[in-house]
């Protein structure tokens, strides 16, 4: 094993800009360059870019590539087509927590790009190869993250900025994918995000990446690192593996119901997630909001009256909101009307369950 | 790094201010960087008794808690009410408006760093 942490093709960038750098899934990357709460907030009302060159890329193509990932993940690709993007989940067959929730970008009719989370990549490929060897040999998997940096742009003013710049890449519709020509560079490019708001990613090769950056920059495009992306994916409660997802947790205990296509027939997993279904999870997401700016942190207890009742998945201060917000695991057997806290502590701070997103899209 | 001159220091990155047997608490400039934007701070009950290398609040910011300890023996007497709203002016002017908290001093103040020796550990 090569224990030296990864780097994207943007590093020198970044520590040019000033960032704070921080090991993330195996990667350095960073973490802030102003502030977080900054960041923050010019993904709410302009736009800023992130590099999450970290995400995996892994090719799937040939003709059986559709049956394959039909197979391996809990969405139907069905219901979508070439040209569209799909948040779906990998299951672990034994007891069905989500080993991995990812994008699918359909190319077209027999090559996609599946973009896993950084430290899971291997087991993606892993489970795909193995489904593979399995069924057919007519697919082609292919760990490509090597090839390529990953900038997402993202803000209400994300489009319009980058049209200035590159305008080939402004105009994927919301979930579309596409192919475009930047300045003789090919690009794929979604309308995907991880923040609440509008936007697109974009993976573009590596030899060009700093290229695009600089052209992003200077379309007014402003630099925010993965603490801010945090921040905002949890006002957006949108689940993040090793938190929201992970060992002991499945789709329908993170409310990710929509996310399984039990219609489309047999997939990864199905067999424990069905016997789940039928007795009922025992547990299942929700968001909470305490009063008060202080954040309840992953691993808190969230009592009822006297009893636990449930753990923090993800909290912090919510920069739009101005107070203390979290998901929380909590027990099926606790009502939805039951008065909750959380155990900060050691203090119990009253919390309240609230409906998520917390902060709705483009507010 | 900013670390004034006439101030003196612990090794917990906090800086002290001896005035007529009380001494006014904050965070340094280094502290506050390090911790990056500061969105929560618990501060202590006014009136409590605190001995010194006591953990006696908390700062929190988006990524992670610290605990503040009390550099000295003493009693509370005073706490920066305005950081409850405006936890940032510890970011902002963690020398002035971003002060903690005022303790008044059992004894005289002992095994305090002074600017160049605490610019030694942070530098």
């Amino acid at each position: 094993m090569d224990d030296a942490l990864r780097t994207s093709p943007l590093d020198a960038q970044h520590r040019a800009l000033g960032a704070r750098m921080a090991e993330f899934g195996g990667w350095e990357m960073p973490i802030q360059y102003t502030g977080v709460l900054e960041e923050h907030r010019q993904c709410r009302t302009d736009a800023v870019a992130f590099d999450v060159s970290h995400l995996g890329t892994v090719e799937v193509r040939g003709p059986r590539a559709f049956e394959l990932l039909q197979w391996a993940f809990t969405n139907d690709l069905g219901r979508i087509e070439p040209g569209r993007a799909q948040y779906t989940h990998l299951l672990d067959p034994g007891d069905a927590h989500v080993v991995d929730d990812l994008i699918v970008w359909w190319l077209d009719a027999t090559s996609f790009l599946v973009m896993p989370n950084a430290s899971n990549t291997a087991r993606l490929t892993d489970a795909l190869r193995e489904h593979a060897a399995a069924a057919t040999d007519d697919v082609v998997i292919a760990d490509v993250t090597e090839s390529r940096a990953v900038l997402a742009v993202q803000g209400p003013s994300a489009r319009t900025r980058l049209r200035a710049v590159a305008p080939e890449l402004a105009a994927v519709a919301h979930f579309g994918v596409q192919t475009a020509v930047w300045h003789a560079v090919p690009c794929v490019v979604a309308g995907t995000g991880y923040t609440g708001e509008d936007g697109v990613e974009i993976q573009v090769p590596t030899a060009h990446a700093v290229e695009l950056w600089e052209a992003l920059l200077t379309a007014g495009v402003t630099p925010a690192g993965l603490g801010a992306r945090d921040t905002l994916r949890l006002e957006a409660a949108l689940p993040l593996h090793g938190h929201e997802l992970g060992p002991g947790i499945t789709p329908l205990q993170a409310g990710l119901s929509w996310v399984v296509r039990f219609d489309k027939g047999d997939f990864r997993g199905r067999g424990p997630l069905e016997a789940e279904r039928e007795r009922g999870p025992a547990r299942r997401s929700a968001g909470i909001a305490v009063e008060g700016r202080q954040p309840p942190r992953a691993g808190a207890t969230v009592m009822a009256g006297e009893r636990a009742a449930g753990i923090v998945t993800s909290g912090n201060f919510s920069p739009t909101l101005g107070h203390g917000i979290a998901l929380a695991l909590i027990d099926s057997a606790v009502g939805a009307a039951e008065e909750l806290a959380v155990d900060i502590r050691g203090k119990l701070v009253p919390a309240q369950r609230v409906r998520t997103p917390f902060v709705p899209r483009g507010a | 790094m900013n670390t004034p001159d006439e101030l003196q220091y612990t090794a917990e990155h906090e800086w002290v201010r001896i005035e007529a047997g009380e001494a006014v608490v904050g965070i340094t400039d280094f502290a506050q960087d390090s911790l990056g934007d500061v969105v929560y701070v618990s501060l202590p009950e006014p009136g409590s008794a605190v001995t010194g290398g006591q953990s006696v609040a908390e700062v929190e910011s988006t990524k992670s808690v610290s605990e503040i300890y009390a550099p000295l023996a003493g009693t509370v007497v005073a706490v920066n009410e305005a950081l409850a709203d405006q936890p940032e002016l510890l970011n902002h002017d963690p020398y002035g408006a971003g002060w903690i908290m005022r303790l008044r001093l059992d004894g005289p103040p002992e095994g305090l760093l002074d600017a160049a020796a605490y610019r030694s550990l942070v530098e």
